[in-house]
């Protein structure tokens, strides 16, 4: 996941990511909080996969570096996002989800994992739970990126 | 969007569809040169759609390449089983999708000033290369209603002094050169800066299918088959060469409007006409003139596409209270008795019969 991250925002974004503290691993609870980014408002975006392995990976971002990402990967200006609207916020971070969800995916799949991607989904703000299958592990990785964090939080579970 | 600002410099349409359902309507509406297609998306994904278009004998020939996340071993060889001319997986660079898309079509850098666009009716020079004079005889004299210079070479070395010389603005080879000539003609094309990119046909018998895809898997994205269909290679022609069409379909004559419909309306044609129906409706209005004539005495057959055209077009002259009448043929007269939408339609026998009762 760190890798897909990695290359999905140097090769769309142009922009470098560090991992920060390590790889998070717990079992998750059955209502399991979301991840909070301070006191800015944020903006997750969401994507379940399903098959040999089954799960949900999320993408939290700040607004104001969700925006950064959306015209890096749109090439628009942030008044033209403005004049666009947050929608268009919001399509490019289900792009730049499903594209990190992907890859992961796709290296699930080659080590003999077979499953399929979700449509993504965009969600706001930060009072939200996350009921995860049972027996699925919970990943968490951060990031830092242009003075911005960005965590991925993985849940997954292997096999039947 | 991520797409369209890969190729904003360049000089091409990037139409958008959110699903399969949308996309192949699209498709099927405009034709385009290429479609991008991603897998996952609502109501119809980009595989189901990708069987359905392959299996569309109107759609299977416009080239695919898919631009997605599903990059699994597994499923990149199922799709590729269905037909696809290239597998791009995301996250991509815009550089490797340009160039990926460029082998499949001719990209032409964006150019600063808008310039007029070139008419149907204006001069251009095409050449076209083949070993045997009678098939570029054929094709001087298939478009010699259009005021196009028609070049011939008769080998690669004649074709590139040609170049040199003239640079063309269409460039037909014979994939039946020989020693295998024509391709390497294509590369040496391709490679000079003069002709990089001016658009290329390949020409072979239809049933050289392994010649006309080692030519596709060269990067010669049209194949015009023989015997030479002369109304598709003038279509082919005029959409390469980006010319304005409507002069095929639309004229003013003696203060009228007239659409034209050729003898047979493919889905191509249909989209031509389609797209400049309204524009050339609103110069009429706008040029004081208040008659239109639907011109289908060539009309061979009465497809629903082409009524669905038709009523287009007469709603359109009544919500701009302009005259209009038709002019047919008995045959076709004959098919709109048999509908019920249709049954009412009259068809004047000439132009001037149609134009006459405005005149009074």
């Amino acid at each position: 996941m760190s890798a897909s991250v990695s290359n999905v925002f140097d090769v769309m974004l142009n922009l470098e990511t560090a991992a920060v503290g390590g790889l998070d691993s717990s079992v998750p609870s059955p209502q399991s909080p979301a991840i909070r980014l301070g006191d800015a408002p944020q903006i997750v975006g969401t994507i379940g996969f399903t098959g040999e392995a089954k799960g949900l990976v999320y993408l939290y971002l700040d607004l104001a570096f969700a925006r950064h990402c959306a015209g890096q990967i749109l090439g628009m200006t942030e008044s033209e996002l403005t004049v666009a609207g947050d929608e268009v916020v919001h399509d490019a971070i289900a792009e730049v989800t499903n594209m990190t969800a992907g890859g992961f995916k796709n290296c699930l799949c080659d080590c003999g994992y077979p499953c399929m991607l979700s449509l993504p989904s965009i969600l706001r703000g930060n009072s939200f739970y996350v009921v995860p299958v049972s027996n699925a592990m919970r990943h968490t990785l951060r990031f830092n990126c242009s003075e911005h964090t960005l965590v991925a939080d993985l849940f997954i579970k292997l096999g039947d | 969007m991520v797409v369209k600002k890969a190729f904003k410099d360049f000089d091409c349409e990037i139409l958008e569809a959110s699903n399969g359902v949308e996309g192949l309507s699209t498709a099927a509406k405009e034709m385009p040169d290429l479609v991008l297609l991603d897998v996952t998306m609502p109501v119809m994904d980009g595989v189901e759609m990708l069987t359905r278009l392959k299996c569309d004998a109107a759609l299977k020939a416009i080239p695919v390449i898919m631009l997605t996340a599903e990059g699994g071993r597994d499923h990149v060889l199922k799709v590729a089983k269905i037909g696809v001319r290239d597998y791009v997986v995301k996250p991509f660079r815009d550089d490797v999708l340009i160039e990926k898309v460029g082998r499949v079509i001719n990209l032409k850098p964006r150019t600063e000033a808008p310039l007029r666009t070139k008419s149907i009716s204006d001069p251009a020079d095409i050449l076209v290369v083949d070993d045997k004079s009678a098939i570029i005889e054929q094709i001087r004299d298939g478009l010699k209603h259009w005021p196009w210079r028609i070049h011939g070479a008769a080998s690669q070395g004649e074709a590139v002094d040609f170049c040199a010389r003239t640079p063309p603005d269409l460039v037909i080879i014979s994939l039946s050169l020989p020693d295998e000539t024509g391709l390497a003609l294509f590369r040496l094309i391709r490679a000079n800066v003069c002709t990089k990119y001016t658009p290329v046909f390949g020409l072979a018998v239809r049933t050289e299918t392994a010649q006309m895809q080692q030519a596709q898997n060269a990067g010669l994205g049209t194949v015009i088959t023989k015997p030479i269909d002369m109304r598709d290679l003038e279509t082919r022609i005029a959409k390469a060469m980006n010319l304005d069409t409507s002069k095929r379909y639309y004229a003013i004559e003696s203060e009228t409007l007239i659409m034209r419909l050729p003898e047979t309306c493919g889905p191509s044609i249909l989209t031509e006409i389609d797209r400049h129906l309204k524009p050339k409706i609103a110069e009429a209005v706008d040029a004081g003139h208040v008659n239109v004539v639907i011109d289908a005495h060539l009309l061979n057959s009465l497809e629903m596409a082409v009524i669905k055209l038709l009523f287009q077009a007469m709603q359109t002259c009544r919500e701009l209270g302009l005259k209009c009448a038709m002019v047919g043929n008995s045959k076709i007269a004959a098919e709109c008795k048999g509908i019920e939408d249709t049954r009412h339609w009259n068809f004047y026998d000439s132009i001037e019969a149609a134009r006459a009762p405005r005149a009074t």
